[in-house]
């Protein structure tokens, strides 16, 4: 009795579309879903012999794994630096959380004119210096990395935050005592503060894998995708094919992947932090 | 006594409920006419730039010249309209009239799904009507599908050169490139150090690659269904400026229209092809300019048209207002004062020697070239599909050194399979 209001919340705004997703997979959708086509899984067989889908596989493989990781190290040491709460701490505190706050597509289009090769800041600093830069967003080897570097500036607060706020649940006597067992700095962040904060860590990790999987505001506001779809993500394609070739159905059956794999992914990140709990 | 008062209750009572029908009825009569008198329409466009306030004016006129219609123009960016009209149009709900993409193609994504409203009542001589004599062929070809007529344009464009003026003096050069080979030349000439002789850009743009091809006598599409991408003609001119751009840097490579159009205003380049939207732009950004006619090609004057549909949904209770509103849009006094509001060409071809258009020498100038100009890929059903995932990386690769008749022959094969060729 209690949960049927969560339960109708629950079924109308996350179950009901996950389910509709599906069927939607199955079909040709048409523009306005009066005309479909029960296609079985048509949609999926194409996607495995699709190779552009292939590439945002990779794109977004390799931006969640160098943006997760990045975002959890760097995260972990600010937090380290700026655990005590002072009046600098917080002010620094504050700017890196900045980026967070900020909407993603506005720090897109920020950035795509700081990288703009002819006009933008970073080349014109570069070249007062007499120092040759590359195309950035443009350069089908410098676009990805440009985007990861900017996912990572954009995130990097929240994860420090709360990570700082795990640390600062940390007992201090457990430090203390390893520091009387003549454990050094690395030691005690190593074996006693690390393991204390795990929930944290698998907390921001699992969010920010998530996050990572489904990028998709960052890249429709730097690159589109491109150049030549070197930054295409799984979501950025699956906009390309519902919203622009208006393949809705094909669409669907792209976002069932990612679903499947996310899910995989929470639930490998879930296992391997408790297994590492148990041991 | 009694029955004088008795009597005299029943008339008072009898007065007041018939007065009180009458009232009702009264009432109803009137709130029945004055709904009548005023029908409401809703209009979604996604006219978000400086020319928005001159398709305002068209509607604030429409309302002001029609008191029985009413029209509220809501305006949306493109994008947000493309995930929003085709599922509210197809429950029932949505505007009574919308331009649901600024390309023409979309027209058949809803004329499929029935969810717009033939305009064949709409063509005709009468005021209320708009006349197929006085609109451009490209524009019938665009909106008509088998037979039927499902959309009048919002505005209509033509490419022009744009030109620096004080870059061309610098580098010794009179006036505009006449002709094709003029143009390869010119870009040639005027680049050099932070200087781009041409500003082309490959994608989210009007098509620039597309009309380099047609200048050379070349095309992206042959037939509805066949491409034409690897004939000697496009390779010829794709080789030609795909060296341009690598060998000589006459262009930045991988631009968007946006960055394309910034870099003119930045006074860093020295020509680009681009439409009547740009010009109030470049005006105010100080860049002393000039607008000539694309360089003749093979085939002699060619250019690129562009046209935004304006469409009336299937839903709406009010077919013959809206029609009314779209005739108006399209008439010759909407359309000279919208060209002179906007820059952009009228939409009737009849108004071509207008002395008024005339006198403005930027819209005489786009409106002169309506008769050589043609649409991207007309009567292509995948005609976005095969611009995203063939011609635009085509390009991208090749102005990053990809050979280009390998690359051209599988865009080519690219296109045939998006277009079910059979040829």
């Amino acid at each position: 009795m209690f949960v049927t209001p969560a339960a109708v919340v629950l079924g109308v705004f996350v179950v009901y579309p996950i389910v509709r997703t599906l069927w939607m997979s199955l079909h040709d959708w048409s523009l306005s879903g009066r005309n479909t086509e029960w296609v079985g899984l048509e949609n999926y067989r194409q996607l495995v012999h699709d190779g552009r889908f292939w590439n945002a596989v990779r794109v977004t493989s390799v931006y969640t794994m160098f943006a997760v990781s990045a975002q959890l190290a760097l995260g972990l040491a600010l937090a380290y630096r700026l655990r005590q709460t002072t009046w600098l701490s917080s002010i620094v505190r504050s700017a890196y959380f900045f980026p967070t706050i900020a909407a993603l597509s506005t720090m897109g289009l920020v950035w795509r004119f700081i990288l703009d090769p002819q006009i933008g800041l970073i080349n014109a600093w570069t070249g007062a210096v007499g120092l040759a830069s590359p195309e950035w967003l443009r350069s089908t080897t410098w676009a990805l990395p440009a985007v990861i570097v900017v996912g990572i500036w954009k995130n990097v607060g929240l994860t420090m935050l709360v990570i700082v706020s795990a640390l600062q649940g940390v007992p201090p006597e457990l430090e203390e005592a390893a520091q009387l067992d003549g454990a050094n700095a690395w030691e005690r962040f190593r074996h006693v503060l690390v393991p204390s904060i795990r929930p944290a860590l698998l907390f921001v990790s699992v969010i920010n894998t998530i996050a990572s999987l489904q990028l998709f505001d960052l890249v429709f506001s730097m690159t589109r995708g491109g150049p030549l779809f070197r930054t295409e993500t799984l979501v950025a394609y699956m906009y390309e094919r519902g919203f622009r070739d208006f393949r809705f159905g094909y669409a669907a059956a792209i976002s069932w992947v990612l679903f499947a794999v996310i899910m995989l992914v929470s639930v490998v990140q879930l296992r391997v932090f408790r297994d590492a709990d148990v041991d | 006594m009694n029955q004088t008062n008795s009597s005299r209750i029943r008339r008072l009572l009898a007065v007041l409920v018939t007065c009180v029908f009458a009232g009702v009825a009264g009432g109803s009569y009137a709130d029945a006419e004055s709904s009548s008198e005023v029908v409401e329409l809703s209009l979604l466009t996604g006219f978000t730039g400086g020319d928005r306030a001159a398709y305002e004016s068209i509607v604030n006129r429409f309302n002001e010249s029609h008191p029985t219609i009413q029209v509220t123009m809501d305006v949306q960016p493109w994008d947000s309209i493309g995930q929003t009209l085709p599922s509210a149009w197809g429950t029932g709900s949505g505007p009574d009239i919308a331009t649901p993409n600024f390309d023409p193609g979309i027209v058949y994504r809803y004329v499929d799904d029935g969810l717009v409203l033939s305009l064949d009542e709409l063509l005709g001589t009468s005021e209320t009507q708009l006349d197929p004599a006085v609109v451009p062929q490209f524009v019938l070809d665009a909106f008509t599908v088998d037979g039927e007529m499902y959309a009048a344009p919002a505005n209509v464009a033509t490419l022009q050169l744009y030109y620096n003026l004080d870059l061309f003096e610098a580098a010794g050069l009179a006036g505009p490139p006449a002709t094709s080979g003029e143009l390869a030349e010119y870009a040639t000439q005027l680049t050099g150090g932070d200087i781009y002789g041409i500003s082309l850009a490959d994608h989210e743009t009007i098509q620039m690659w597309p009309l380099l091809i047609w200048m050379n006598g070349g095309d992206v599409m042959s037939s509805a269904t066949c491409a034409a991408l690897d004939s000697a003609e496009t390779v010829e001119a794709l080789t030609t400026w795909s060296q341009l751009v690598v060998d000589n840097g006459v262009s930045p490579v991988g631009q968007t229209g946006a960055e394309s159009d910034t870099l003119f205003a930045a006074g860093q380049a020295a020509m680009q092809m681009n439409g009547p939207w740009a010009a109030p732009g470049y005006a105010e950004a100080g860049v002393n300019f000039a607008v000539a006619p694309i360089p003749a090609g093979a085939d002699g004057q060619v250019t690129l048209a562009s046209t935004v549909p304006l469409m009336i949904s299937a839903n709406t209770e009010h077919p013959a207002e809206a029609q009314e509103f779209l005739a108006w849009w399209n008439s010759a006094e909407a359309q000279r004062q919208f060209a002179l509001d906007a820059g952009f060409p009228p939409s009737r071809t009849d108004l071509a020697d207008d002395p008024e258009i005339q006198s403005n020498a930027v819209v005489a100038q786009f409106a002169s070239a309506l008769p050589d100009a043609r649409l991207y890929m007309p009567g292509v059903r995948v005609a976005s599909q095969i611009d995203n995932d063939v011609f635009v990386p085509l390009i991208e690769s090749i102005t990053r050194g990809s050979d280009v008749a390998e690359s051209a022959a599988s865009a080519a094969q690219g296109a045939n399979d998006l277009a079910g060729c059979e040829g």
